[in-house]
């Protein structure tokens, strides 16, 4: 069976992995000269930067990324978070993210402990937002500002865009697979290694190879052309998104491009920092809900100081972007970062800004139309279609399970 | 180089330049090292680069 795969980012190479294990003959075409997409390193002034992820996985050595890498024979090693995550709260001082309840009245303590427990079992059916949801029972600026910080990390969406049954799914999830870690060697240490298997199982991998389009008769995709060569295919898998896939070839099905339609990317920045001291001084989430713009920030260099000179750390912070003013956005941003760290010594190494055609996630929480295409063979992976209540990465590695099974390869 | 509105400001183009010559702040801008040799064509993931006409 001849299994060709458009795009080498992580969904991908993990459908690569698992594919070429199963005995598939596997090719990969990619149109950049590198592989690994958004999760792979941008090496710059001695520093290890990423493409997009900041070098983390949020469930850790114990999530659906790991498992799966474990699964192929990945050789990665993931350092978890110690701790998990810290709340910077409105007076400077941190808390553990565990322990968000403990500033709220007792009265308040004891509801939201209920309300949490009630909602995690019954997930809200309506499509309420996960801000709409938390103001049905409380008012409370501290609960709001966190709930935005989290689904800002986590999702690059403010709480009023996502649905509460997408962010009540992830927080089931961080119960049953626990916090973050870090790669060590960075993102691209796990896109290079899947690379590796993939090899090692007799796939093949073309860089700089554009699909000009995917080849259908009769309902099914027998192939694809690549650079203008014809290459045969029993089984196609996209992870270049819904959109980009239905552009390949001629997609006559009305509903489903009307979905697609519908489908929004989400939006983010990334700044990354260089500092001789420790800004953060452990390996966790740095959860800023009284920053204006910035959601959080990690210091990689605490689990894996390889990944900046020695001597330095590297810093990155995420933020969702709330207006078209980009400009405006970065400056917010960088206010934040002097207000967080008034007597650090930090340099700006490289602002990277994420939408569009190149966005944080391909697809926001919410609005997943799953990994199903009009084509019988053709499957989209990667953060165009993830699993449900999958973060980042994890959303990945749960969606190319999901096509695992379809086919019949896990 | 020229470019255009589809630049989201990733930064590969200016991390992957041999000349220092591309800056970027939410979206990449050319100095005047640049030579023109067209590697942040090749590294920019959403063809928002092209040469001057």
């Amino acid at each position: 069976m001849k299994a060709v795969i458009i795009g080498a980012g992580l969904g991908g190479l993990l459908t690569g992995a698992k594919l070429s294990k199963a005995g598939y003959d596997v090719e990969i075409f990619e149109r950049l000269p590198f592989i690994g997409g958004r999760f792979t390193n941008l090496e710059y002034k001695g520093f290890k930067l990423s493409t997009g992820a900041l070098h983390m996985i949020p469930h850790g050595s114990r999530g659906p990324l790991s498992q799966l890498l474990r699964e192929v024979g990945a050789k990665v090693t993931i350092i978890d978070s110690n701790p998990m995550a810290i709340i910077k709260k409105e007076d400077e001082s941190n808390i553990e993210f565990h322990d968000f309840k403990k500033g709220l009245s007792i009265t308040k303590q004891v509801k939201l402990g209920t309300i949490l427990a009630y909602s995690l079992k019954f997930k809200p059916k309506s499509d309420i937002s996960f801000r709409d949801w938390i103001l049905k029972f409380f008012n409370d600026e501290f609960l709001l500002r966190l709930a935005d910080s989290y689904c800002g990390w986590s999702l690059s969406l403010a709480a009023k865009d996502v649905p509460a049954h997408e962010v009540l799914e992830i927080i089931d999830n961080m119960y049953r697979y626990k916090g973050p870690g870090i790669p060590a060697g960075g993102c691209g240490a796990v896109t290079e290694s899947l690379s590796d298997v993939i090899k090692s199982n007799g796939g093949k991998i073309n860089t700089k190879t554009c699909i000009d389009r995917i080849i259908i008769d009769d309902g099914m995709a027998k192939g694809v052309s690549a650079n203008g060569k014809v290459i045969d295919a029993d089984i196609v898998i996209s992870d270049v998104g819904h959109p980009e896939t239905s552009r390949m070839y001629e997609c006559r099905d009305g509903k489903y491009l009307e979905f697609i339609k519908n489908t929004r990317p989400s939006r983010g920045i990334k700044i990354c920092l260089s500092s001789r001291e420790p800004l953060i001084g452990h390996s966790g989430v740095l959860f800023t809900p009284y920053a204006e713009r910035i959601n959080g920030i990690n210091e990689v260099t605490n689990a894996d100081p390889s990944l900046a000179p020695p001597g330095k750390h590297l810093v990155m912070s995420h933020q969702t972007v709330l207006s078209d003013d980009l400009a405006h956005e970065i400056a917010l941003g960088l206010g934040d970062l002097k207000k967080l760290f008034p007597d650090k010594e930090y340099e700006v190494l490289l602002i990277q800004s994420y939408s569009g055609g190149w966005p944080v996630n391909r697809v926001s929480s919410g609005s997943d139309i799953g990994y199903r295409t009009p084509v019988h063979n053709l499957y989209i992976v990667g953060d165009g279609a993830k699993g449900r209540g999958g973060i980042e990465v994890e959303g990945v590695a749960l969606g190319v399970r999901n096509v695992m099974k379809e086919i019949g390869a896990s | 180089m020229k470019v255009s509105e589809k630049c989201v400001g990733c930064c590969q183009c200016a991390v992957y330049c041999p000349h220092d010559a591309i800056t970027v702040f939410g979206r990449a801008s050319m100095n005047e090292n640049c030579v023109e040799c067209g590697i942040c064509i090749e590294y920019c993931p959403v063809s928002a680069i092209s040469e001057d006409e």
